[in-house]
């Protein structure tokens, strides 16, 4: 099912890592060194809380826009989305397969970051289980590009919601600052943000925290519930 | 013996919104023949098209393709036919080899079967020389081959074509014709849409003309043209707007081009699929390349 777009990800293989990694590298850079050192506790301690905010970001800056403008070219410009649903496949096939290009890039990229981060910052914890928790993350955002490609009618209107959903929630979410240190109000809105949660579990799990186990929870649902709007829309055709 | 149908639709029609796109169509299609679905703009050709290919479901009638519903047993239905789309519908920023076997997977086919299916089928399209460039590097002509490949790769029973030859030059259009015959005479059943009524005379056993979203004649060619009368008298009056009448045989073509005013360009042919399908939607015969005198052709 994702072959054609596995082999897309192997033959540009270099340019997609650059441009997965040159974003996640300069907030890094930026709010680690830039602002670190005017925060509370100084640059180190700093670091180390935004790594995890930057791995989360990266499940979502990476997946999101590729997945999106993927499937967007392929049912508008190539119409080989539709060549998908001429063959004998089941819709949760065209719903995995289509996201799993987004998994890997998100895998990958978090992955490097990871190793970078370690090296800034000795003290965050690599572990099986915070893979699962990139997986998971990664997962949901490219099950939400697939949905956003699907209702999007033109490329114009993907642009216009990732200005005003994806972006605000790559720097609201808990990525780079706490979400108690924001008024209750806009934290409670806050919260409810699918990006919130992957932040609030993959932190924990990288500093050694108590896991939110409610977060992962709601995360889950996330994932199942763009899992299944994307499934119903593509059984329904009516995207 | 019986033919076997393999493509039959009752009863089909498709709304959007308020508006009928296809208003109860009935057809049969026999195994091993060419049968063609014509139409002018707008006739709901295409709608017609992506319900009988499983992309689209009815809003009410039934779809049967090789014995499956297609709307019960659809992955079997999908399972029998290939489909070359009016867009070319390939992934421009992979190559052609990429592009096939990614098809190849897509239908299933087992993966030591697919390089020798692949070489056969690119063989015959003669695409060796490209099989390692990107689809977007390729002409019109080498795209549509590409995707008759693709639609090719699990053998199917039943070919779609929808618009196969549009866009393409006469040599690229000659070639392609070739294949469907060759495609045809090893068993495949073809279904094709055109705008090109002489490659429909010239390919299909039998044609339907859709006008308005409903089939308003159907047959052989032979069978439509004989139906309106078999030579057509087509003549242009001063204003340059050109007529065309059928009568049953050459004599009664004759009487009535004499009652025809001296200075009227008149031609006398035998009638083609095109006054058929210009008579049954009710178009208009096209402008121009009258001659200037009375003539008579075979």
């Amino acid at each position: 099912m994702a072959w054609g777009d596995l082999c897309y990800f192997k033959d540009n293989i270099v340019s997609i890592l650059i441009s997965c990694l040159i974003g996640p590298v300069l907030y890094l850079v930026a709010f680690g060194y830039g602002l670190g050192n005017s925060m509370q506790g100084g640059a180190d301690n700093y670091i180390q809380f935004i790594i995890p905010g930057i791995i989360s970001m990266a499940t979502l800056s990476t997946t999101f826009s590729f997945v999106s403008s993927k499937v967007m070219i392929q049912k508008i410009f190539y119409s080989s989305f539709d060549e998908l649903l001429l063959c004998p496949i089941k819709t949760s096939s065209v719903v995995l397969g289509k996201s799993l290009v987004g998994v890997l890039r998100g895998l990958l990229s978090c992955t490097v970051i990871m190793a970078i981060g370690s090296i800034l910052s000795p003290g965050i914890q690599i572990t099986p289980f915070l893979f699962v928790l990139v997986l998971v993350s990664s997962l949901t955002f490219s099950l939400l590009g697939i949905l956003a490609a699907l209702i999007a009618k033109r490329h114009n209107t993907l642009n216009v919601f990732s200005s005003l959903v994806i972006v605000p929630m790559t720097f609201l979410c808990g990525t780079i600052f706490k979400i108690s240190d924001v008024p209750a109000a806009l934290g409670y809105i806050i919260r409810a943000l699918p990006l919130t949660q992957p932040t609030e579990a993959i932190r924990a799990e990288m500093l050694n925290e108590a896991l939110p186990w409610l977060s992962i929870l709601i995360m889950c649902a996330y994932c199942v519930i763009f899992y299944a709007l994307d499934y119903y829309i593509i059984k329904t055709g009516k995207y | 013996m019986e033919k076997k149908v393999v493509i039959e639709a009752r009863n089909l029609r498709k709304s959007f919104d308020d508006f009928e796109a296809v208003k109860g169509i009935d057809l049969e299609v026999f195994e091993g023949e060419i049968f063609g679905f014509l139409g002018p703009n707008g006739a709901g050709k295409t709608t017609s098209i992506r319900m009988l290919t499983t992309m689209l479901k009815p809003t009410s009638g039934q779809v049967i393709i090789n014995g499956y519903s297609a709307e019960k047993d659809a992955i079997l239905a999908k399972a029998s036919i290939g489909v070359s789309q009016q867009h070319i519908s390939l992934d421009k920023d992979i190559k052609v080899r990429q592009n096939i076997k990614h098809h190849a997977m897509l239908r299933k086919i087992p993966f030591r079967d697919i390089e020798p299916r692949m070489k056969e089928l690119t063989e015959l399209m003669g695409l060796g020389p490209f099989m390692d460039k990107m689809v977007v590097e390729l002409s019109g002509g080498w795209r549509r081959k590409v995707s008759l490949v693709c639609s090719l790769i699990h053998d199917p029973k039943i070919l779609f074509l929808d618009e196969p030859t549009a866009g393409l030059d006469t040599k690229s259009r000659h070639a392609l014709w070739g294949i469907i015959r060759q495609l045809n005479n090893k068993g495949t059943t073809i279904f094709l849409t055109t705008h090109y009524i002489e490659e429909a005379e010239g390919l299909c056993d039998r044609v339907a003309i859709v006008n308005l979203g409903k089939i308003v004649a159907s047959g052989s060619p032979k069978e439509l043209c004989d139906s309106v009368g078999h030579i057509t008298v087509e003549y242009v009056n001063r204003d340059g707007k050109r007529f065309g009448k059928q009568f049953p045989d050459r004599q009664s073509g004759k009487e009535f081009m004499e009652t025809l005013k001296d200075d009227t360009n008149v031609t006398l042919r035998k009638t083609t699929l095109e006054d058929v399908f210009l008579i049954v939607t009710g178009e208009e015969y096209s402008k121009g390349g009258a001659d200037n005198k009375i003539t008579e052709n075979n």
